[in-house]
């Protein structure tokens, strides 16, 4: 029974795309955001749930500055204003809330993010963010114009052709934009690492523990936090401008809250609190994912599994059922991921 | 920083907020109610298509060509059923999208914006309703605003208790308000429980609801809890716990929007100025009658009054000989009792779908905090509030952007008063 499951099951194909997809842009993203996560929740204990409301600020700055053609349309000066943009959302999410109960902030950072995502819906900024259609344009999408093309063509350093071996192929674009956000991931961690390291990192970790003891030293906490949150925020934002550098267009269905939950996973895989947690987490959660996902398709088709219990349609759901599972059981059973301490990621903010 | 200094900062920051908002507001509006929209591909606006408007009864109510920035628009006389066509000529490689209609049918029922679209390949052709405001549409957005308001508090009185007996914040309880709509749909189809059966298939999937509190209590959080997992981990787990069953439903319910056989689309009554479909009157009796048994039954009942004083301490309750944890389970039952009961009311007024959960989460967070976490009374408050709030600004605002109205009052509330309305204050952060 065992060796007729095996027989249906392609092997190849399944660790194949399952490594591909975990050295991917994708996993390098879902690393540089769960980055700024750990500085948020891991390192500084805020309950950071609208971390997708920095990956639009950065993403949308980026795009509506390059689509916009504002001073001469440079893609870099649009990254500029991306990372400025998510330095105002952290301003605008912290100097209210950053003063309220772990769980209100938690609360009010859903809530912002929502609120930039509905706002760049709007059919009333068309002109401005595309509305529900996004950025670049239909008719700049319908003649291949996007921002993405400056990076992956004019700055691409790379011949063309395709590299690597077995599954494991990337054309020169794809290889160009990976090597620039597996770079940014490592520069990032650095920053981290040596942050954590300074007296900076040791305030950060004290306010997390105990934040009145921390006041009781003559710390400035909230000062802190705000700093922590800009930093985090421009890390996030980062992650949200390489997604959209690779997909070549922004729009708001990639910034619904269940992105936000995506990253609270990969970190809290990996380990919360630890510097190399967000990596580890980016890369194996995208192993699990797309290996679990790929094994079922390929029981669906070859009939292994009965259509009333999961039809091959619905296995995009499936992925999202095991982030739910994942969440929840390891936030039960091991807080600390596959890297953290165990004794640093026992938060209990209040 | 100075506290002055943060003061005019927070002040600086709210006028940039508010700024922000003034360009959705609608200015200057006509004394009649218009289909108006825009005929475009991408941002290339598309000049002289004809649309034409007819009614129900295939009569064309008006005809218009789009002008040089391919704007049109269609004065309509009355409420009713319209049909939108878009007659043509389009320029060279646009057509309507295969499968799509070159018309679209609007049902005008209520006095709010609205906008729908023709799918062209590389276009968009947008449709909007705007309607002038006058005294007695804003008597109905309000009426419409009271009945939301009194959903959103049925379903957000469960997770005000939870909070306060446990002090756990449940993101699940939006799925739980979901699973209440969707059970009772599926009883009414599977059980054939339509009709004047259909009150049947409620309590039904009401009871339902509250086993399911039952279980998550018992099987998922009293355990945890005793475990000592902290209110943040078991936040998490909430969370985790709601795509869990948000997407459960995706499979296994369908993604297509339903709606309750047995209330399909109602013409309105007149009650004075006030226009409604039937059936918005029973709900919103319905609401209202089981909020105020809600209060009686805390106020009143000995359940009630230890679910009450657990809430204000568990500590001294408790050595009061009040049997805390049985409490709890009673809170979880009842809140996800009323939160399925909310589910379906809502689902009567919308469509009964997978997404509500996820579509309702934000506006009950919004009316727990502003009411007060923890306070069954302040759910009450903060739900009508914020379905007053919500409803009213689509007299104003786009209709999608009544959520962001919502949320703008949560962010409000949080920054000057954090309690909330009826909370009491403590020190926070």
């Amino acid at each position: 029974m065992v060796l007729n499951l095996l027989a249906g099951i392609d092997i190849s194909k399944l660790l194949g795309l399952a490594l591909r997809t975990s050295i991917g842009v994708q996993a390098a993203t879902f690393a540089l955001a769960a980055v700024g996560l750990n500085l948020h929740y891991g390192y500084t204990g805020l309950l950071n749930f609208g971390v997708v409301a920095f990956m639009a600020a950065g993403a949308y700055g980026m795009a509506i500055f390059f689509t916009q053609g504002w001073l001469g349309g440079s893609l870099l000066l649009g990254i500029a204003a991306g990372l400025v943009f998510a330095i105002g959302i952290a301003l605008s999410i912290g100097l209210p809330s950053l003063r309220l109960r772990a769980d209100y902030l938690a609360i009010t950072t859903i809530a912002i993010a929502e609120v930039l995502r509905i706002s760049f819906r709007s059919q009333r900024l068309l002109d401005l963010t595309g509305g529900p259609f996004g950025l670049p344009s239909i008719e700049d999408r319908n003649a291949n114009v996007s921002f993405a093309d400056v990076v992956t063509i004019d700055w691409n350093p790379i011949n063309d052709g395709a590299y690597g071996f077995w599954r494991l192929r990337f054309d020169e674009q794809t290889l160009w934009v990976m090597i620039l956000g597996w770079t940014m991931v490592m520069l990032t961690t650095l920053l981290i690492w040596g942050l954590m390291r300074s007296p900076w990192g040791r305030v950060i970790k004290a306010i997390r523990e105990d934040e009145d003891a921390a006041r009781a030293l003559g710390k400035n906490v909230f000062s802190y936090k705000l700093q922590s949150l800009i930093i985090g925020g421009m890390i996030v934002a980062l992650a949200g401008i390489t997604r959209s550098l690779n997909t070549g267009f922004v729009e708001t269905q990639q910034f619904k809250p269940q992105t936000t939950f995506f990253i609270w996973t990969v970190l809290i895989l990996g380990g919360a609190a630890s510097v190399w947690g967000p990596v580890i987490g980016a890369i194996t959660f995208w192993f699990i994912i797309v290996f679990v996902e790929e094994l079922l398709r390929q029981m669906v088709d070859s009939g292994w599994i009965p259509e009333a219990i999961l039809e091959s349609n619905d296995i995009a759901s499936v992925r999202m059922i095991m982030m739910g599972i994942m969440l929840a059981v390891l936030m039960i059973w091991r807080p600390q991921g596959l890297v953290g301490k165990k004794e640093e990621a026992q938060i209990d903010v209040r | 920083m100075t506290r002055r200094v943060k003061g005019i900062l927070i002040l600086a920051l709210a006028a940039f907020c508010a700024s922000l908002a003034f360009p959705f507001v609608a200015s200057a509006l006509d004394n009649d109610v218009v289909f108006r929209g825009t005929v475009r591909v991408g941002r290339e606006v598309i000049p002289e298509v004809t649309i034409t408007v007819v009614d129900a009864a295939g009569q064309e109510v008006g005809s218009t060509e789009t002008g040089e920035d391919g704007k049109w628009e269609i004065p309509i006389p009355s409420l009713g059923e319209f049909t939108v066509q878009l007659i043509g000529p389009l320029p060279d490689g646009i057509t309507v999208k295969d499968g799509a209609s070159s018309e679209v049918t609007v049902i005008v029922e209520e006095w709010r914006k609205k906008s729908v679209g023709f799918q062209l390949t590389g276009a968009d052709a947008s449709t909007i309703l705007e309607i002038p405001p006058t005294w007695e549409r804003l008597l109905n957005r309000m009426i419409s605003g009271l009945k939301v308001g009194l959903l959103v508090a049925l379903a957000s009185i469960g997770l005000s208790l939870i909070f306060g007996v446990t002090g756990l914040v449940n993101f699940a309880h939006s799925e739980m308000v979901a699973f209440g709509a969707v059970t009772a749909l599926v009883l009414e189809s599977s059980m054939g429980l339509s009709g004047g059966l259909f009150p049947i298939a409620v309590v039904l999937a009401v009871i339902i609801g509250g086993f399911l509190g039952l279980f998550l209590e018992k099987g998922v959080f009293g355990p945890l809890r005793r475990k000592k997992m902290t209110n943040i981990s078991l936040m998490v787990v909430s969370i985790g716990l709601a795509f869990l069953m948000r997407y459960l439903m995706l499979i296994y319910h369908g993604a297509e929007p339903k709606t309750y056989e047995s209330f399909k689309i109602q013409s309105g009554v007149s009650f004075g100025p006030i226009e409604l479909p039937p059936k918005d009157y029973y709900i919103i009796a319905i609401s209202f009658v089981t909020l105020v048994t809600v209060g009686v039954l805390l106020q009143r009942t000995k359940l009630g009054t230890s679910m009450r004083a657990v809430s204000d301490n568990p500590a001294l309750a408790e050595s009061s000989g009040i049997d805390v944890n049985k409490t709890i389970m009673w809170v979880w039952i009842f809140g996800s009792t009323l939160a399925s009961l909310g589910g379906i009311m809502i689902g009567l007024t919308q469509v009964v779908e997978w997404q509500m959960g996820e579509k309702i989460l934000l506006l009950i967070f919004a009316a727990v905090t502003l009411g007060g976490l923890g306070t069954a009374y302040g759910a009450m408050v903060g739900g009508l509030a914020i379905g007053l709030a919500s409803e009213t600004s689509t007299f104003w605002l786009d209709n999608d952007l009544k959520f962001l109205t919502a949320l703008v009052v949560l962010i409000v509330i949080l920054l000057v008063r954090p309690q909330g309305i009826l909370g009491v204050r403590e020190r926070l952060g």
